[in-house]
């Protein structure tokens, strides 16, 4: 039984199931390739809430209006320097998500605002349809907005949020919502989360009881309901039937997380990678690389003892620390999967971090070493058919820079069109 | 003095890797369908925390937890979540079983004393005042019907009609049959006998084998598992040592032996475990390597819908059952989204949570339904009864699939 391993063969094998591994591994099978995906655990899109950011905010922290204008000036380390055609990737984006029953707002030529939980509006680029979308954060298109909460339901702080609103000078009144059950749901206080009550309400069809309960506490003289985003775990269709229920028109405003629409993106990108006939290795680790000098031939996971799976090219898409793509130890940080090079800050371990939170982190720009065609590197040499993909990527911050979906589908689109055209 | 620095996480189940992140509770098929669990995150590393200092913290509404493992595969960190929970009833429950609670879990017991009677068995546990009693008096609900008890044990079976033919190959491997072969459907056993002869290789049974022990965790009886789990790694060792592989066909008793004994019975299984593997996976690892090949009939022709059993989800093997079905040509392969089909062996069983059980595999039942396949497929015995009693839709194991479509004098000449 020991000694010689099997070989599973593919085309392409992705390590990574979030949004990088997924866009890379949708629009690969779309081109008729056999593709596989490694994931280890759930990825942050389940963090991630109902919009997308291309480029939101310049190294200064100014929102940015045109995104693309704003890209052709960043600087040349940023992942994005090494695409072709940054609009017509984005494009192509949007149509990936189109085509996984994600419909969306938003075009990279102009950046529009999503409401965060707590208030504050961030510039973004696409919006996944029945979530508020405010097109000038100057001009609120809103006068008067009934903010309506579930009573007891803690991940939507509405005091930040109409606070928010009253800044910008919209009229903002607060309402809650009572049905027995999410009464029953508060037994468990740690289990009344966004997904639960989305699934309280799809698994007992309360979308009339509760648009009526909606109807009857915002009453008339309001243009706007927002509510938080609980509807719609495994499609949009039952949030965008309780919008329609609403008598006045209404939106959705992310919680805080689990988010709803993360994980609704989450599982409709994979079952659109499944139903192109991908290959998903859920919850399985890639441990190692069989290498053939610069050529990768094949890798090893942590569950399938004795296979080995074999593709043509392969792309890393592991995502930054939250994801494990990449791990900081006391002396240094790696990509722990294939040990492939990491732009890193050398030694010194202070200069990794500022004091102060709320500036930007230098750590959060290390991350794994390609060239122009996103080619991975091992000691210094370049990896003839290993790509990177996402935010594994070293040269941004995608917290400052608000750019973290868009290098990740961007990238992953890229990479994807090197393979093709190798 | 010097500063040590723990540079590495030594926690037991990965337990300080928690992140709080929540991710694990969106995954729970239970939280999904009743308030009264407090969800993996909770029971799991939260409550850990507090069961740390003081075992009153212990909430007995942890034996909800199916033991899926769907939280495990969902953690990003790679917190063994499930087995923080179950080490925690062994460890705090002061629950003793019902008798109820210890027929379902001994599984052998009931099987070796049914068998014989089968004939009357079967019928009379099918009689509704039958089942009114067992519900009632036993806690066993009424919808539910037990499977058939076989007349014939696997074991007596194979021992007359297959065991003097299998020194005639040059291959061999061990055969863990478990409890649902040898006494509810032999059937699955002489497939995967049939399969396993036309490749070429022999099969023996064990020198001793017990119920793996998966029933007797469930139920709370830590310490009887661990007795038969110890009496199988000693048969396993002896196969072992002979050069055999142990498969089996159930992906629960495999996950049972491979993983649970260690992490929950601390069983000392490391020299074996890398032995014990699935049929399916065996298969297919030979045909990767181009030692074995696979003919099949060109008159077959099936609508197979594959369902992820938990366990076999939660050992990342879900790809050598489907790939090896997708081998055979005249299957139209239909993959059903992964979810738990809610019974979990025993539990589904137990009248208090029939309810919560059907629930939890509502969503699987509407996709099958959906799908209209002639069969399902699934590597676990009791998705099979869930699955069949809840959806009429027949469940085959991907062995017996394999033997229907195989076509076996064509088989035996490839592989001569």
């Amino acid at each position: 039984m020991k000694g010689e391993w099997s070989a599973m063969r593919f085309d392409i094998v992705i390590i990574g199931g979030g949004l990088s591994g997924l866009t890379a591994g949708i629009a690969l099978a779309e081109a008729g390739k056999d593709v596989a995906l490694v994931s280890a655990g759930q990825s942050t899109l389940h963090f991630m809430g109902g919009s997308l950011d291309l480029l939101g905010s310049d190294e200064r922290g100014n929102d940015l209006f045109k995104p693309l204008d704003a890209i052709a000036k960043l600087n040349e380390k940023h992942p994005y320097k090494k695409l072709e055609d940054v609009s017509r990737l984005a494009g192509v984006a949007k149509q990936i998500l189109e085509r996984a029953g994600l419909a969306t707002t938003g075009y990279a030529t102009a950046n529009h605002w999503r409401i965060t939980p707590i208030g504050a509006l961030m510039p973004t680029w696409l919006t996944l349809e029945g979530m508020a979308a405010i097109d000038d954060p100057d001009k609120m298109p809103w006068r008067k907005v009934a903010l309506v909460n579930i009573v007891n339901y803690l991940d939507f702080p509405t005091k930040f949020l109409a606070a928010g609103m009253r800044e910008r000078g919209v009229e903002v009144d607060v309402k809650a919502v009572i049905l027995p059950e999410f009464q029953q749901l508060r037994q468990s206080p740690t289990e009344m989360r966004s997904t639960n009550i989305a699934k309280v309400i799809e698994q007992n069809d309360l979308l009339v009881k509760f648009a009526d309960q909606v109807n009857s506490v915002v009453g008339e003289g309001y243009d706007m309901v927002l509510l938080p985003s609980v509807l719609g775990i495994s499609s949009n269709e039952k949030a965008m039937q309780l919008l329609r229920l609403i008598n006045v028109p209404a939106s959705y405003v992310d919680t805080l997380p689990p988010s709803v629409p993360g994980v609704r993106m989450q599982s409709q990108l994979r079952r659109r990678f499944m139903a192109l006939g991908g290959s998903f290795f859920t919850g399985d680790q890639v441990i190692e690389g069989i290498y053939d000098g610069n050529n990768l031939k094949g890798v090893k996971t942590a569950k399938l003892d004795g296979t080995v799976l074999e593709a043509d090219n392969f792309v890393l898409a592991t995502g930054s620390f939250v994801s494990r793509g990449l791990v900081a130890d006391y002396n240094h940080v790696y990509e722990p999967a294939l040990g492939v090079d990491v732009d890193d800050l050398g030694l010194d371990r202070k200069t990794w971090a500022t004091v102060d939170v709320t500036e930007a982190q230098p750590y959060m720009e290390m991350g794994v070493a390609t060239d122009h065609k996103l080619h991975c590197k091992r000691s210094g040499n370049v990896m003839s058919n290993l790509y990177a993909a996402g935010s594994v990527l070293s040269g941004h911050n995608s917290i400052k820079l608000l750019d973290g979906a868009g290098v990740d589908m961007l990238t992953a689109l890229q990479v994807t069109e090197n393979i093709l055209n190798q | 003095m010097t500063i040590e620095t723990q540079t590495q996480n030594m926690s037991v189940n990965n337990f300080e890797q928690c992140l709080k992140c929540s991710i694990c509770t969106v995954y729970c098929p239970v939280s999904a369908v009743t308030p009264l669990y407090p969800g993996p995150k909770q029971a799991g590393p939260d409550g850990e925390r507090y069961r740390l200092k003081n075992k009153a913290f212990f909430d007995e509404a942890l034996k909800m937890c199916l033991n899926c493992k769907r939280c495990e595969v969902a953690c990003p960190n790679d917190v063994h979540i499930g087995d923080i929970i179950q080490a925690a009833r062994i460890k705090y429950s002061t629950h003793r079983p019902s008798l109820r609670d210890m027929m379902l879990a001994n599984t052998d017991l009931v099987g070796t004393m049914a068998s014989p009677f089968a004939p009357i068995a079967n019928p009379v546990l099918k009689l509704k005042p039958m089942k009114a009693v067992l519900h009632g008096v036993m806690g066993i609900d009424k919808h539910r019907t037990f499977p058939d008890y076989s007349s014939r044990k696997f074991e007596s079976w194979f021992k007359k009609e297959a065991a003097p033919k299998q020194s005639q190959y040059s291959k061999h491997v061990s055969y863990f049959h478990g409890c649902y072969v040898n006494y509810n459907y032999p059937q699955l056993g002489k497939d995967f006998v049939k399969v396993m002869n036309a490749v070429g290789y022999g099969v023996h049974l064990l020198e001793k084998e017990k119920c793996c022990g998966v029933a007797l965790i469930a139920n709370g009886m830590p310490k009887q598992a661990k007795r038969q789990g110890e009496v199988n790694m000693t048969s396993m060792r002896k196969a072992v040592a002979q050069g055999h592989a142990v498969l089996t066909t159930s992906s629960t008793c495999t996950f049972t032996m491979r993983d649970e004994y260690d992490h929950l019975l601390g069983i000392d299984n490391h020299d074996v475990r890398d032995s014990i593997s699935l049929a399916t996976r065996f298969l297919l690892q030979l045909i990767e390597k181009g030692e074995i090949k696979l003919a099949f009939r060109e008159d077959y022709h099936k609508r197979v819908a594959y369902h992820s059993a938990c366990h076999m989800e939660r050992m990342g093997w879900v790809p050598y059952s489907t790939r090896l079905l997708r081998m055979i040509p005249g299957i139209d392969f239909v993959m059903l989204e992964s979810q738990c089909c809610g019974i979990s062996g025993t539990y589904g069983f137990k009248k208090e949570n029939y309810e919560r059980s059907q629930a939890i595999g509502k969503g699987l039942f509407d996709q099958i339904d959906e799908a209209n396949p002639d069969c399902v497929a699934t590597d676990c015995e009791t998705c099979k009864w869930q699955i069949e009693m809840s959806t009429g839709t027949p469940v085959m194991n991907p062995i017996s699939i394999i033997a229907e479509a195989l076509d076996v004098e064509a088989t035996r000449e490839l592989n001569k």
